[in-house]
């Protein structure tokens, strides 16, 4: 936990961009101490750029980014992680031609210069949560798996012992196996009360962790609030998926909360015109990476307890047309020759 | 004051460089005697030889370090043909000799270097350079050992260019030459292709670009420039050896370039007549200790240039327009009020009105509602990592595909290997029944499949109608020596391609923002410039990557809107990766959902939709609920 | 075959060893920057003139030249390091790699206009008949070189392996945004690697001369050729492969001059290297350590 009393990160009006674009048009944000944030939005909505701010890797042009009470907006990456700033990169970039117990080591690089003498307990600790990665001290980082490599990347963030920990779109490109574990890490670790900033295109993935929610839209933040009690057809709305109603993300945010949150599907709001049959079922923008149902897991939903929502079983055999909204400002639809509507 | 036409400039260029050198080494000889030819003479010799290298260089974006040895081959070729004690031969045997030796020895040196990427050939030039200059140029019945060969000054009938301000002329004259081809090569679709090269070898090949041919192209054709360069140097020193063509005049040449200007055919010919002329300004100035330093400042030059501008003085000059440009729009946007909100939201124009592309030589009629697209068990390993594992799925023609899966299902993979830009390790692609897994990806673009990328596959540094024409590459149906000569039908097709990319640029709203570099566009002009790229080739296949990235909810429906068009009213088929789930719904005839790297699914949009594999992928669960923590 | 005599092997391996050592440098560079330094020979030159000045012109002993060149070429290489190629981290690598080309010629230039042409030399550390291996005669310089390879081999794998710092200017090969991410400093990986290829060039290059006898501007340019060669056979992203690479193009160079002695075709070591480049580039451009090229633009 950190010691400081006001927030671990306070961005505020951040302009960013490239050359002659801009990308970020003013982004505030602010994360206190053992929150878990979310950062959600569409592909080019400003996400990594954001975090690319956060990390010192794109100049700021107007605003302010805060870490810890000090003013790091003109701070490069490097001493932002002297004072505890940690990273999961998207992507992983884990260094593949060293071993695991040499990128742990790097990990610790801002460590091992404070005080050297906790490397050793440090990095046991770190094995003990990750023993898949002890078992594997020698092995070449590249030689792994993207889910090993996701294990890497977070327990090297660790290393250092941070005060705040951004995660890059930590499921992108994982198997469905490796994404389930990956939540079981970052689950545990936000337990142990670190402070994270979880950027992230899978929804449903992402509420499952956050704390509160803040959605990007064309480098703005749109909406902001916590979890609990989202706005879900707001939400919705931002991300242009029409309908986040419905098992999955109703689960997500169920599991989370309380059992006031809604989750039945809703009856379409008259002013979407529709073409097809609506019903819901969770739509997050991005897909989640979802293994094919198999038969044992699905029993054990189907025993989870009431609290929960709509057991996915009973989801899967539900007649399942997806939603199509139309847009604000829908442009008429001609009849199309081969559409069977 | 009237300005000259086209047609009687050439003419006027040639009959001054004719007369006027030797009508000024008489008159004037004090100032315009010996000595003074001379030099000038060598900053000409040096003029082609720079042109030479900003082939490669400035062009094709390829570093050479041993140039100038290409320069001796053709000087010495000049030696042994016309020298007394040689073949003594006349001198204008010479010129093509030095030219086509010059391309030969260029092919030799350049074919193991230029099919891979980046800084091979220079490693190559550089050993290429020492062992003309310590071995080969000293064989000495080759080339006359360290003394070298006397070449003599070239004889037309009775009278001997002995003066310099006469040979001069015939200098002029080739260089006249070598820069009018050069002309040639910009202004027609080798030039083009080269310059799309440098700007990225994935793009150029979506546009059907051999990337490894064109290289290679552009090296032969300097090492015939250099030749030329060589055979005119030859006569104007007397005497070729080994010693004159060391190793530090390659260098020389690239400073010469670089400061020139990359791309940039005047600027290197004043770049490297200034070089020649240098000490004549300075050394009266600084006196005879100068003598040497003249290299260490343009080294330091060479340096100082690079950090700060790598293309060089025109780089300089093109930023200071771009920088105009860019003020004046974000000054226009802001009058305009709301300034990016309006540029996001730029729709993409309606279609119709872009030009009926030419027919493609062997294009085959397609059936709307056959198989057009068919992809069988592909798969792709990268490094241990099945990135795509047994995808199969096929796209009918006249249909509207979609392909869609979580950020690092593969999709994009699987595009790449649809293009050919990547190789799987296992399965087949078929167009149109053909087969076409053994393709390159130039290939596959001359077989009718275009494609989109996420970063913009355009060349960044050309301008929008140069991206025009250079999308109708593989329609450009001239051969490389009609566009050298601009004889055959380079002209006319040149022409064609050229009416066809203004009716584009009309179609897509970018009168009058012709020549703007396309970098300098906002996002989403690029990708309205991409897509009509795409669209003049007259694919059969058009392959989109997530075209609705970066765009505001209103955008996206208008996109919907156009590629409804190109189904119906251009009727071609299209493929989309997309992540806006609306927009596929709303628009795709049929859908296959990827999942890391495998298809779950793959069907016409009703019966994929209802397939319980793809609900529960779009469901998110990924863990057990019961798993969770309890919370308080 | 007379020119495979065991004598020749030692030989080969003597001079292929400073060839590796001068790869090394090469290589250690590209890993920490992904760029070819063209310069870096030269700066062995303008290290060779300092001890010149120092040792055979002021008279100096030996260790003081030494030290001379190896402190100015580490300054110019930190200083290129600092004033270019930091100033270039935006900028395309091919731009980079081309204001190396600049710094050779702004080398190879100054040397011709401060020192002239005219051949010098500077003697060998240690004076003496040397010992006899193998039946070769092998000078004492030829022992310092060997016994200094050694060490500069050595030294640089613990440091690289072992230390923190060493490990980060391995990774920086890999993925230098990640490094920063890290909290290691990507700009002083980036002078090390520069600042100690310098080095390592000057070094190898003082060691070298005796055993060739004279050197003027330029002379290191062609010893950069046969190391350009060394890191292309070790596959240009591997320190030991450009060291193994550099003994072999040490024994291709002793074991051709050998074999043509009689030959009147001249400047038959460096034809044979330049088919060498030619050969690796068409059969295995990944060289004998690696399986793709690395893409280096």
């Amino acid at each position: 936990m950190s010691e400081a009393k006001g927030p671990v990160l306070q961005v505020d009006a951040v302009t960013a961009g490239f050359g002659a674009t801009t990308v970020l048009h003013g982004v505030d944000l602010t994360v206190q101490p053992g929150d878990v944030a979310g950062v959600f939005g569409l592909n080019g909505a400003g996400k990594s750029v954001t975090m690319k701010v956060l990390a010192g890797l794109v100049p700021v042009r107007t605003g302010r980014v805060s870490f810890l009470g000090e003013d790091v907006t003109k701070r490069s990456p490097e001493d932002r992680v002297a004072m505890g700033m940690a990273h999961v990169p998207q992507g992983r970039q884990v260094f593949a031609g060293l071993s695991v117990e040499q990128n742990l080591r790097l990990g610790a690089y801002t460590l091992r210069r404070r005080d050297k003498g906790r490397y050793a307990g440090v990095l046991s600790g770190v094995f003990d949560r990750f023993p898949m990665l002890a078992e594997r001290r020698t092995q070449i980082a590249g030689t792994m798996s993207g889910g090993q490599q996701a294990s890497l990347a977070v327990a090297r963030s660790l290393m250092s012992e941070p005060k705040l920990v951004l995660v890059d779109e930590p499921s992108a490109g994982l198997s469905p196996m490796a994404v389930q574990v990956l939540f079981g890490t970052l689950r545990e670790v936000a337990a142990t009360g670190v402070t994270m900033v979880l950027v992230e295109q899978n929804v449903a993935f992402g509420l499952q962790l956050v704390d509160n929610v803040n959605v990007l839209q064309v480098g703005r933040v749109v909406y902001r609030g916590p979890v609990a009690g989202l706005d879900q057809e707001a939400l919705a709305g931002y991300l242009g998926i029409g309908r986040l109603l419905g098992t999955g993300v109703s689960a997500s945010l169920a599991g989370r909360a309380p059992a006031s949150v809604e989750s039945n599907p809703v009856a379409p709001t008259p002013r979407r015109r529709t073409r097809r049959v609506v019903d819901v079922t969770a739509s997050p923008k991005k897909m989640a990476s979802a293994p094919v149902r198999k038969a044992a897991s699905a029993k054990k939903k189907a025993a989870a307890p009431v609290r929960k929502a709509a057991s996915p079983k009973k989801m899967a055999s539900a007649p399942a047309k997806i939603a199509v909204p139309a847009k604000a400002g829908a442009t008429t639809r001609k009849a199309t020759k081969k559409r069977s509507s | 004051m009237s300005r000259l036409p086209r047609q009687a400039r050439l003419p006027l260029v040639i009959a001054a460089a004719i007369i006027l050198p030797p009508l000024l080494g008489r008159v004037l000889p004090d100032r315009f005697g010996g000595v003074e030819s001379r030099i000038l003479g060598v900053g000409v010799c040096y003029a082609v030889a720079a042109l030479a290298l900003n082939l490669v260089m400035g062009y094709a974006g390829q570093i050479s370090l041993g140039h100038f040895a290409l320069v001796g081959v053709g000087a010495f070729t000049t030696g042994v043909l016309t020298a007394a004690d040689r073949f003594a031969l006349p001198y204008f045997f010479a010129i093509p000799a030095a030219a086509l030796l010059g391309a030969a020895v260029a092919l030799v040196v350049g074919f193991p270097s230029l099919r891979l990427r980046g800084l091979y050939l220079a490693i190559v030039t550089i050993g290429f350079s020492y062992a003309m200059e310590r071995s080969i140029f000293r064989i000495r019945s080759l080339t006359g050992g360290s003394s070298g060969i006397e070449v003599p000054r070239p004889i037309a009938g009775t009278f001997t260019f002995l003066l310099s301000a006469d040979y001069l002329s015939i200098l002029l004259l080739l260089l006249i030459l070598v820069w009018l081809v050069d002309v040639n090569v910009t202004r027609t679709r080798i030039g083009r292709a080269f310059r799309a090269v440098k700007a990225s070898e994935p793009v150029a090949s979506s546009f059907g670009i051999d990337v490894g041919r064109h290289k290679l192209l552009a090296f032969v054709l300097s090492g015939a420039f250099a030749g030329i360069a060589g055979a005119m140097y030859a006569p104007l020193v007397g005497t070729v050896n080994a010693g004159g063509f060391a190793y530090q005049l390659s260098l020389l040449l690239v400073v010469i370039v670089v400061l020139g200007g990359l791309g940039s055919r005047t600027g290197v010919v004043v770049a490297a007549i200034a070089y020649a002329e240098f000490p004549r300004i300075f050394i009266p100035i600084f006196g005879e200790g100068f003598r040497g330093w003249d290299l260490v400042l343009g080294a330091a030059g060479l340096m100082l240039a690079v950090r700060n501008h790598p293309g060089g003085v025109p780089e300089i000059l093109e930023h200071r327009r771009e920088r105009k440009l860019i003020a004046a729009k974000a000054a226009a946007a802001t009058a305009a009020g709301g300034s990016v909100e309006t540029e996001e939201a730029t729709p993409t124009p309606a279609l119709p009105q872009m030009p009926r592309p030419a027919e493609r030589a062997g294009a085959k009629p397609v059936t709307p509602g056959s198989v057009l697209l068919d992809v069988q068990n592909i798969s792709v390993n990268f490094g241990g990592l099945k990135a795509v594992d047994d995808a199969s799925f096929s796209v009918k023609a006249g249909e509207i595909a979609g392909l869609i899966g979580p950020n690092g299902a593969g999709k994009t993979t699987l595009f790449n290997a649809i293009t050919g830009l990547v190789t799987p390790d296992v399965g087949r692609v078929f167009l149109l029944g053909s087969e076409i897994t053994q393709l390159a990806p130039h290939q596959r673009a001359g077989a009718g499949i275009g494609r989109t990328f996420q970063g913009i596959g355009l060349a960044k540094d050309l301008s929008v109608i140069e991206n025009l024409l250079l999308a109708q590459h593989t329609l450009a149906g001239y051969s490389v020596v009609e566009a050298l000569t601009n004889l055959g039908r380079s002209r006319a097709v040149e022409k064609d391609l050229r009416n066809r990319a203004r009716e584009a640029l009309v179609a897509l709203g970018f009168e009058g923002r012709a020549d703007v570099p396309v970098r300098v566009l906002s996002h989403g002009q690029q990708r309205i410039v991409e897509l009509g790229c795409v669209l003049l080739t007259a694919p059969d296949l058009v392959l989109l990557d997530e075209p609705s990235a970066g765009m505001s909810p209103g955008a996206a429906e208008n996109l919907a809107e156009r590629l409804r068009d190109i189904r119906d009213q251009l009727g071609r088929t299209v493929l989309l990766i997309e992540h806006n789930l609306p927009l596929v719904l709303d628009v795709c005839d049929s859908l296959t959902v990827l999942s890391s790297g495998t298809v779950i699914a793959s069907g016409s949009i009703d019966e994929v939709a209802n397939q319980p594999e793809v609900i529960t992928a779009y469901l998110g669960e990924t863990v057990p609920l019961d798993a969770l923590p309890v919370m308080a | 075959m007379g020119f495979l005599s065991l004598q020749n092997v030692v030989l080969g391996l003597i001079e292929g060893g400073i060839y590796g050592l001068l790869a090394v440098g090469i290589v250690l560079v590209y890993r920490g920057s992904r760029v070819l330094n063209f310069a870096q020979g030269e700066i062995g030159t303008i290290g060779l003139f300092v001890a010149w000045f120092l040792v055979t012109d002021r008279g100096y002993p030996w260790i003081v030249g030494a030290i001379g060149a190896v402190l100015v070429a580490t300054a110019i290489g930190l200083g290129f390091e600092r004033l270019v190629v930091r100033k270039m981290a935006d900028g395309t690598r091919i731009s980079v790699a081309v204001a190396t080309v600049g710094l050779l010629l702004f080398l190879l230039s100054l040397g011709f206009v401060l020192f002239g042409e005219s051949p010098r030399s500077v003697r060998g550390p240690i004076a003496g008949q040397g010992v006899s291996l193998a039946g070769v005669n092998v000078s004492p310089t030829q022992i310092l070189s060997l016994v200094i390879t050694l060490a500069i081999g050595f030294g640089l794998a613990a440091l690289l392996q072992r230390t923190d710092f060493g490990l980060a200017v391995l990774a920086a090969a890999d993925d230098p945004s990640a490094v920063r991410l890290v909290g290691a400093s990507l700009a002083k990986v980036s002078a090390f690697t520069w600042g100690a290829g310098a080095a390592i060039s000057a070094l190898a290059v003082l060691l070298i001369e005796p055993s060739i006898g004279v050197f003027g501007p330029g002379f290191a340019s062609e010893l950069f050729v046969y190391a350009m060669t060394a890191a292309l056979v070790g596959g240009l992203a591997s320190l030991p492969g450009a060291f193994v690479g550099g003994l072999a193009v040490g024994l291709l160079k002793v074991f051709v001059t050998s074999a043509t002695i009689t030959s009147s075709l001249p400047g038959i070591p460096i034809l044979s290297v330049f088919a060498l480049i030619l050969v690796v580039l068409l059969a295995r451009p990944g060289g004998l350590f690696g399986a793709k090229p690395p893409a280096i633009a």
